[in-house]
């Protein structure tokens, strides 16, 4: 039987007063995985890992570290440590007494608790602000002692709440880097939670996708973006068209849905046997992927599936096209594309064109309302 | 700039007014505590300056036609039950913020039920104690019947400054600390203390002195052994001497001894953790 690291078997909150804040979470993480979580304010993102850290009673389900039951284990015998967003840095301790504190319940050695903690200092380049105390600390240096003061502990692994949330955008992208560094060189395994879907796609080995207290999707980051499962995933990751229709017809690889833009095709995301002809379903195809051209060109050319519409405006920066265009059911795309791709080819403001993309890249997901 | 200048004026005016009022009976007190003695009495003009009143009040005095104070005895009663008083009312008032902390079930009630202690007229509950005691057939004393209702008076305002510290207290920090593995009590004594640690000293020093010099609960309710503000007050019935005004000077030496003590705690509790926590004490000053 394979071990795992983590293992969240249909954990559920409810709050006190109520309040359904996550239902039947399933996760299984492998050891030294970097997991991200992401989802828009309120999906239970904090709420999931404060139960995995033991900060927040777990409702329902069961939490399993390395496959021993912590389900009702309180947050001072896990072996998790957890970066909070604001560092919880304690402020009448200075940044060497900060890194100790978790080793003075452990029954280390002086010497060897000198030895850990000056290691730790030494790896977070701590080293010129070991003696001073948080006030006299940067933001980059207040994230660094937060992690240096959980790694000191060796947990099996670390959990971490928006930690980047804090810092500049400059800063947080360097820091994005060492964090991801850091894991690699440590391989122990992170759960870091996010709103910002860029950087759950740039850290995560895998992203679980969140809306209201459920998981939408966990995928690679590549597989989320090309393939979404459900239509809130497609509209939440990257920059997706959709068009919806009813379902015309399904197989492993295909699937074809009347949409008012006539029938389109796309890899289904779900298993044949699933979906009824007729049920509604939604085209996903990534604005990566659309072509632009001159109406009527090609048109013979049945390799892809098209539609039409009338450019707005283009936008231009540098050698990059923005063209907007407007689609005959009254939406509007913003495409990206290269501006000697459309040189020459009838795309002007005004003018009627045709968007193409092959079957191959669109995914058709079904549109099930959330069963009540 | 007319109307500033005189708003400038009378708020200087004010601020007179306020000091000479505040400062005015203890200059005048501190003026006469220096007149001559024994025969000098309490009041202007000043015979002759001397230090008499004070060794009076300390038994150094000799012997006189005027009694000494009765109140030696008094006096270790009174500082012996503020500082009781003092640490029951600071560790209940901080065990019960504590417990607010998360709201349970009736907190609502529990708070008007512990604050309703400082509200209710002071003398109703000192004789309303007195009838219950004598019912009971429980003797009064000062370090029975007066110590609870000291607790009970003093206990809210605790209660109210440790609420009011707990407030602002970002509990991540120990959220932290028991993520690191520290168990909840060593969290507490480690952590968390030393975070409230000004607004335990803001309790501990409302809570003695307001029983140091406590009256109306306190005269129904300690029995034939007063404490220090009845002793005074007994004497006031009698003849009142300078000695009274020494004793009032030496008192109040005291209580900025213990101001300046409670100054220089917070002063290097706040510079350890001035952080999160130096606009936490203005709240409370
Ligand atoms: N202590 C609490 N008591 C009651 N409800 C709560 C509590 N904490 C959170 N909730 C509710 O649970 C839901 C999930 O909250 P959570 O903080 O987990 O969201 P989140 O995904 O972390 O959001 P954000 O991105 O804004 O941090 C929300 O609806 C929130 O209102
Ligand atoms: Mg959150």
């Amino acid at each position: 039987m394979k071990q795992y690291d983590l293992e969240l078997l249909k954990i559920g909150k409810v709050y006190p007063g109520g309040n359904v804040a996550v239902e039947a979470f399933d996760l299984q993480v492998e050891p030294g995985e970097f997991i991200s979580f992401v989802g828009p304010s309120g999906c239970g993102k904090t709420t999931t890992l404060r139960m995995i850290a033991g900060l927040e009673d777990i409702t329902s389900g069961k939490l399993l570290i390395r496959g021993k039951d912590y389900t009702h284990v309180p947050a001072e015998r896990r072996p998790t440590a957890t970066i909070f967003q604001n560092y919880a840095i304690f402020p009448h301790m200075t940044v060497r007494e900060n890194i100790g504190f978790g080793l003075d319940v452990r029954g280390i050695g002086t010497e060897e608790k000198r030895r850990r903690v000056g290691a730790i200092i030494d790896k977070l380049h701590l080293g010129d602000v070991a003696d001073a105390k948080e006030t006299s600390l940067s933001g980059g240096q207040k994230q660094r002692l937060a992690l240096a003061r959980g790694l000191v502990t060796e947990p099996d692994m670390l959990l971490l709440d928006e930690p980047l949330g804090a810092l500049d955008a400059n800063l947080r992208k360097s820091i994005q880097e060492e964090l991801k560094l850091l894991q690699r060189s440590l391989n122990i395994t992170f759960v870091f939670v996010t709103h910002a879907q860029s950087e759950a796609l740039s850290m995560g080995d895998r992203v679980v996708v969140m809306n209201a207290g459920r998981v939408e999707q966990i995928s690679a980051p590549f597989e989320l973006y090309t393939r979404p499962k459900s239509p809130f995933v497609a509209r939440f990751i990257g920059r997706n068209s959709l068009f919806s229709g009813t379902l015309a017809g399904a197989g492993n690889d295909r699937a074809v849905v009347e949409t008012p833009f006539g029938p389109l095709q796309g890899t289904p995301a779900f298993q044949a046997s699933e979906a009824k002809s007729g049920s509604d379903a939604m085209v996903v195809v990534p604005s990566e992927y659309v072509e632009i051209d001159g109406a009527g060109s090609r048109a013979a050319d049945t390799s892809f599936d098209t539609i039409d519409g009338v450019v707005g405006s283009i936008d231009r920066v540098g050698q990059l096209a923005y063209p907007t265009v407007a689609l005959d059911d009254g939406r509007s795309l913003r495409l990206e594309t290269y501006a000697d791709k459309i040189a020459g080819r009838g795309v002007e403001p005004g003018g009627r064109v045709t968007l193409r993309w092959r079957p191959a890249r669109a995914t058709v997901v079904l549109d099930q309302q959330p069963s009540a | 700039m007319h109307h500033l200048v005189g708003l400038r004026w009378l708020l200087g005016l004010y601020t007179a007014l306020f000091i000479a009022f505040l400062y005015g009976p203890f200059a005048v007190m501190a003026i006469l505590s220096f007149q001559q003695g024994p025969e000098g009495g309490p009041q202007f003009p000043i015979r002759e300056w001397s230090t008499f009143w004070y060794q009076h009040v300390m038994g150094l005095a000799p012997p006189s036609r005027i009694a000494p104070l009765p109140i030696a005895e008094a006096l270790t009663r009174s500082l012996s039950l503020a500082f009781a008083t003092m640490v029951v009312s600071t560790v209940l008032g901080t065990l019960t913020a504590q417990a607010f902390r998360t709201r349970f079930k009736g907190s609502g009630v529990v708070f008007y039920l512990v604050v309703l202690g400082m509200m209710v007229p002071g003398v109703l509950l000192g004789l309303g104690m007195a009838l219950v005691a004598d019912q009971l057939g429980i003797d009064r004393s000062w370090w029975g019947t007066a110590f609870v209702l000291h607790v009970v008076y003093t206990y809210p305002f605790a209660f109210l400054v440790m609420l009011a510290i707990f407030n602002r207290f970002d509990r991540s920090v120990e959220e932290a600390a028991w993520s690191l593995g520290v168990p909840p009590a060593r969290t507490f004594r480690k952590v968390t203390f030393p975070m409230i640690f000004p607004g335990v000293l803001s309790a501990m020093l409302f809570a003695l002195t307001l029983s140091y010099d406590e009256f109306p609960r306190t005269l129904f309710t300690a029995g034939s052994d007063v404490t220090m503000p009845i002793a005074i007050y007994g004497t006031f019935a009698v003849e009142i001497h300078p000695n009274l005004f020494a004793f009032g000077i030496l008192t109040t030496l005291f209580s900025f001894a213990v101001l300046t003590v409670y100054g220089i705690l917070m002063g290097l509790s706040t510079r350890r953790a001035r952080a999160r926590f130096s606009d936490m004490q203005e709240d409370i000053a």
